[in-house]
C-alpha cells in the first residue's frame, strides 16, 4: 500500500492535522494519562541493617535516603541540615535532598509506579491530599518512641497533641513539622500608640472597630486566596464557645453541624463588623500577600486572623517598629468552654512515609534527626518558627517579638491546646477552593450569615454524600 | 486521480498505466521499494505515525479509559465503575457551572477578538485615503507592531501585570478612574465582584490575543490582489461595504482556522485564570473546567473523575470545531481547508 493507494491529498493531510491540533490543544486530556502502570512489588525489600539504640530503624549502611522536600517559605537548606546530621550518625549513609514546589505533581508518576521517596515534607498549595494516599503511608510511632540523638524519648521532647493532626483512624501517619499557632496578629507598637487593648469577644472586636475607624483605618481585612482564615477563625472561636461538640461535628462532616449555635453566633458577630463597615473593601480581588501588606506595611486595617507563618511570610513587607504579636482568637461570651488563652495550634508541613519507598528506615532515621536537638534548634532559629520540639527557642525569641509571643500563647493556654482534623488548614477532603467561593462573598457584603451556613453546609453534605472519598473517622 | 498520483510526493515515478487500482499490486511493490522510498516511507510516515499513537492516541485511549474507573492517581489500583463519573459530572453543580463559564468564553472571546482584529487589520491594510494606490492609515506599519506587542509577552505574565492593575486599592485602573472623580470605584474589586470578574477576565484575554490575530487578518488580507479592491473602489464600494463584501468573503479561510484556535483557548484559558482567578472569582463566575479538572485530580485526588471532566473537554472542543466549521459551509465556503 502506501501513499500511492489511497493519495493522501494536501486537503486531507490537512483536515487531519487540524483534527490533531483540535485534539491537542485539549491536552487537559492528555494530561490525565499515565505512563503506564508499574508494579507495586518493591516494598521495603531492602536488606535491613542492624537495629541498636543508636541506629533504631536499622538503616543499612551505604544506602540511601531520598528526601523530597517542599520549597516554599521555609526553603529546604534546613533539610539539608538534618540530611548532614544523619550522615554524621549514620556511617555509610547518603541523604540526598532534592527540592519540589509541586508535591502532587511531581510526585504522582512515583507513587503510581510504586516508587516513591523515602520521606516527604507533603506541604504547600499542591500538597498530595493525604486522605488519597494514607493507604500507602508509614505508621511513624516508632519514630516519635524512638529515643533522638541526645538520648530522650522523642515523644517526651515534643509539645502537647501535636500527633492528632497527623492521626487518621488511629494510625499516627504525618508528621507535621513546624509548630503554628492561629491568632489575630496585631501590631503592639500602634495600639499602644493609640491605647487599644486586644479585644477579647467578637463585640469588644466590633467597639474596636470604631475607635479604628476614629483613627482612619480598618479593623480587618483579606485577600481572595486566604478568605478562609476568617473559617479557621471563626472556628477556632466557635470551639472555644461550644467545645468538642463543634469540632467532632465538623469533623465528622454531620448534616446541619454549620448550624450549630456557637457557629452561628460566631457567624452574627463577624456580620456585624462586616455591615458596621469595619472590614477593608476589595479583599475578594486582592491577592493576598498585597492584602496582607495593608496590614503590615501600610497599617491600613489593624487585625489579621492568620497561622504564625505570616512574620515570615510579610518579612520583606513589614514596617519597622511593628512589634508583630498574637492574641488568642475572641470567643462569643466571655463563659465559653474554654477560655480565652485556649490556643488553636497545628503544625505544618507534614512530612510523610511512603511504605514502598526503598529505604523506609532511611526516611525514619532523617525524620529522627530533624527531631533532635540540633536540627530543630537550627530550624528555630533560622525561620523563626517553633518546630513541634519544644525548648528550642529562647525567652527573647532570637530578637522576634513574633515568636516571643507564640511561645507566651503557648504557655498560657497550657493544656488548653486543641486542633481539628478536616478543615482548614488541614483540609483532608480538598474543599478549600469551593469555601474560598463563599467566604469571598460573605466577608465583601455580599451574602449573609444564612447564605454562608447554606454554602458551607452545601459543600459539606457534598463531600459526606459522595461515596468514593474515603472519610475519616474523627473522635 | 491519476494526475494526483504521478504529480504526487515521489516525483520521477510515475504511476504505471491503468491507474491506481493495480499499485498496490506485488510486483509493483518489489519493482519500487527503493532505499529512497523506504527512508521516505519511514521519516515522513512510520516515525510521525509512531510518535502521535505513542504520544496522542494513547494517552487519550488511556484517558478515556481512565475516566470509567475509580483511579484515585496515587496506586496503580483501580476498579472499573462504568459510566457513574459521568453520571456524578452531569449533577455536578459546580462543573457545570464552568461549562457555562466556558461556553459563554467560547462565544464572546472569539466573536470580539476577531471582530476587532478584522476591524484593524482592515485600517492597516486598506482602509487609508481613497486617493491613489489601496493603502492603509498612515504609520500603519507602526500600529501593526505596536498592536503585535501583548502577544509577545506570556500568558501567565500578562496575568500577572493584570491582575496587578485590577488591584481594588493599589491598581492602576482604581487609581485612573478614582483620580478622575469616580469615586465609587475606590477599592472596588474587578476580579472580586460576580458582576464584573468574568469580563474583567475576558477583557484580558481579547487584550492578549488582538494583535496576533490582527496580523493574521493582515496577512490574508496582503494575499488578496489590490485589483480587486481597486475594482470594488470603481465600482462605489465604501470601506465598511469593502470589508464585508470583499475581504471577509476572499480570507474566509483563514476567518475560520482563526475562530478555530482561539474558541480552543477559550475553552481551555487556564493559564489567564490560574493568574487572574485561581479560586475560580467571585461566585465561581470565572471558573473553568480545566482548573476544576487540575483541583479534582490533583488536591482532591480523584483522576478517574477528572478524567472523565477531560472527556468532555475534549467532546465540547470537538463539537465547537465541528460547529464552526458547519456555520462557514452554511454561510457558502466551500471548502473545509483553505486551498
Amino acid at each position: 500500500m502506501g501513499i500511492y493507494a489511497k493519495p493522501l491529498g494536501r486537503r486531507d493531510f490537512l483536515r487531519g492535522s487540524l483534527a490533531a491540533a483540535a485534539l491537542a490543544a485539549t491536552g487537559s486530556l492528555a494530561a490525565c494519562a499515565t505512563s503506564g502502570t508499574g508494579s507495586s512489588t518493591s516494598s521495603s525489600s531492602a536488606p535491613a541493617g542492624q537495629v541498636s539504640d543508636t541506629n533504631p530503624f536499622g538503616v543499612q549502611s551505604g544506602s540511601t535516603v531520598d528526601a523530597v522536600i517542599f520549597k516554599g517559605g521555609y526553603g529546604i537548606d534546613y533539610a539539608e541540615f538534618a540530611g548532614k546530621q544523619v550522615e554524621a550518625k549514620q556511617q555509610g549513609v547518603t541523604v540526598k535532598v532534592s527540592p519540589t514546589t509541586k508535591v502532587a505533581q511531581t510526585l504522582q508518576p512515583r507513587f503510581v509506579a510504586g516508587n516513591p521517596p523515602d520521606v516527604i515534607d507533603n506541604s504547600g498549595a499542591g500538597l498530595i491530599g493525604v486522605n488519597t494516599i494514607r493507604d500507602q503511608l508509614a505508621e511513624l510511632n516508632d519514630v516519635i518512641e524512638a529515643k533522638n540523638y541526645e538520648g530522650t524519648v522523642i515523644k517526651d521532647t515534643l509539645y502537647q497533641g501535636v500527633t492528632e493532626p497527623g492521626t487518621f483512624d488511629g494510625k499516627f501517619i504525618v508528621l507535621n513539622y513546624a509548630l503554628s499557632v492561629f491568632a489575630i496578629w496585631y501590631s503592639a507598637s500602634l495600639f499602644e500608640q493609640n491605647g487599644w487593648t486586644v479585644p477579647k469577644t467578637y463585640d469588644e472586636m466590633l467597639s474596636l472597630g470604631e475607635e479604628a475607624k476614629g483613627k482612619g483605618k480598618y479593623l480587618l481585612g483579606w485577600g481572595k486566596e486566604a478568605a478562609t482564615y476568617y473559617q479557621t477563625m471563626a472556628i477556632g472561636s466557635a470551639i472555644k464557645e461550644g467545645g468538642d461538640e463543634v469540632r467532632l461535628a465538623l469533623d465528622n462532616l454531620k448534616p446541619g453541624c454549620w448550624s450549630l449555635p456557637p457557629i452561628q453566633d460566631v457567624f452574627n458577630g463577624l456580620k456585624k463588623i462586616i455591615d458596621a463597615g469595619y472590614m477593608k473593601p476589595g479583599g475578594s480581588g486582592t491577592v493576598f500577600t498585597a492584602a496582607q501588606a495593608q496590614w503590615s506595611d501600610a497599617e491600613e486595617f489593624i487585625l489579621y486572623p492568620s497561622g504564625s507563618w505570616i512574620e515570615n511570610e510579610m518579612k520583606d513587607q513589614t514596617k519597622s517598629g511593628f512589634k508583630m504579636t498574637g492574641a488568642p482568637e475572641p470567643t462569643v461570651t466571655s463563659n465559653s468552654k474554654l477560655p480565652w488563652e485556649a490556643l488553636h495550634s497545628a503544625a505544618g508541613e507534614g512530612y510523610i512515609v511512603p511504605s514502598q519507598g526503598k529505604n523506609v528506615a532511611g526516611g525514619k532515621e532523617f525524620l529522627r534527626a530533624m527531631l533532635s536537638k540540633d536540627a530543630a534548634v537550627n530550624f528555630a532559629k533560622t525561620k523563626l518558627a517553633s518546630t513541634i520540639v519544644k525548648g528550642t527557642v529562647p525567652a527573647d525569641g532570637f530578637g522576634s517579638t513574633a515568636l516571643q509571643s507564640q511561645i507566651k500563647l503557648l504557655e498560657a493556654a497550657g493544656s488548653n491546646i486543641f486542633s481539628w482534623t478536616v478543615l482548614n488548614p488541614a483540609d483532608l477532603y480538598g474543599m478549600n477552593t469551593d469555601q474560598l467561593v463563599v467566604w469571598n462573598s460573605f466577608l465583601s457584603g455580599d451574602s449573609d450569615v444564612a447564605k454562608l451556613t447554606k454554602g458551607l453546609q452545601d459543600i459539606t453534605d457534598k463531600v459526606a454524600k459522595d461515596d468514593s472519598i474515603k472519610k475519616v473517622q474523627v473522635s | 486521480m491519476t494526475t494526483l498520483a504521478s504529480g504526487g510526493v515521489a516525483s520521477g515515478v510515475s504511476a504505471p498505466p491503468g491507474g491506481l487500482r493495480r499499485i498496490g499490486s506485488a510486483r509493483w511493490r518489489r519493482r519500487n521499494l527503493t532505499f529512497d522510498k523506504i527512508s521516505f516511507f519511514l521519516v515522513f510516515l512510520v516515525i510521525p505515525v509512531a510518535f502521535y499513537i505513542g504520544f496522542v492516541v494513547s494517552p487519550f485511549v488511556q484517558a478515556a479509559y481512565f475516566s470509567l474507573t475509580d483511579w484515585t492517581g496515587f496506586t496503580p489500583a483501580m476498579n472499573f465503575i462504568g459510566l457513574s463519573n459521568y453520571a456524578k459530572l452531569f449533577t455536578d453543580s459546580t462543573f457545570l457551572q464552568a461549562m457555562g463559564n466556558n461556553i459563554l468564553m467560547a462565544i464572546v472571546v472569539p466573536i470580539v477578538t476577531l471582530g476587532l482584529a478584522m476591524f484593524f487589520a482592515t485600517l492597516v491594510t486598506v482602509g487609508g485615503s481613497t486617493r491613489g494606490n489601496i493603502k492603509g492609515l498612515r504609520n500603519s506599519s507602526f500600529y501593526r507592531v505596536i498592536s503585535f506587542f501583548p502577544y509577545v509577552i506570556p500568558a501567565i505574565v500578562i496575568g500577572l501585570i493584570w491582575s496587578q492593575i485590577y488591584d481594588p486599592s493599589a491598581g492602576l485602573l482604581n487609581g485612573i478612574l478614582t483620580r478622575l472623580g469616580l469615586e465609587q470605584f475606590t477599592s472596588f474589586a474587578w476580579l472580586g465582584d460576580p458582576r464584573t470578574a468574568r469580563w474583567a477576565v475576558m477583557f484580558v484575554i481579547i487584550w492578549g490575543l488582538v494583535g496576533f490575530y490582527m496580523v493574521l487578518f493582515i496577512a490574508a488580507i496582503k494575499g488578496v490582489p489590490a485589483e480587486v479592491f481597486e475594482a470594488a473602489r470603481i465600482d462605489g464600494a465604501g470601506r465598511f461595504r469593502t470589508a464585508v463584501s470583499i475581504t471577509i468573503p476572499l480570507i474566509r479561510e483563514n476567518v475560520q482556522t482563526a475562530f478555530i484556535y482561539i474558541g480552543i483557548l477559550a475553552l481551555d484559558a487556564f493559564v489567564y485564570m490560574a493568574a487572574l482567578e485561581p479560586g475560580g472569582g467571585p461566585d465561581n463566575t470565572t471558573l473553568v473546567m480545566a482548573q476544576q479538572l487540575f483541583t479534582t485530580a490533583f488536591a482532591r485526588g480523584q483522576f478517574g473523575y477528572a478524567c472523565a471532566m477531560g472527556v468532555v473537554l475534549a467532546v465540547i472542543t470537538l463539537a465547537y470545531a465541528g460547529l464552526v466549521f458547519a456555520v462557514n459551509r452554511i454561510f457558502g465556503g466551500k471548502s473545509e481547508v483553505g486551498e
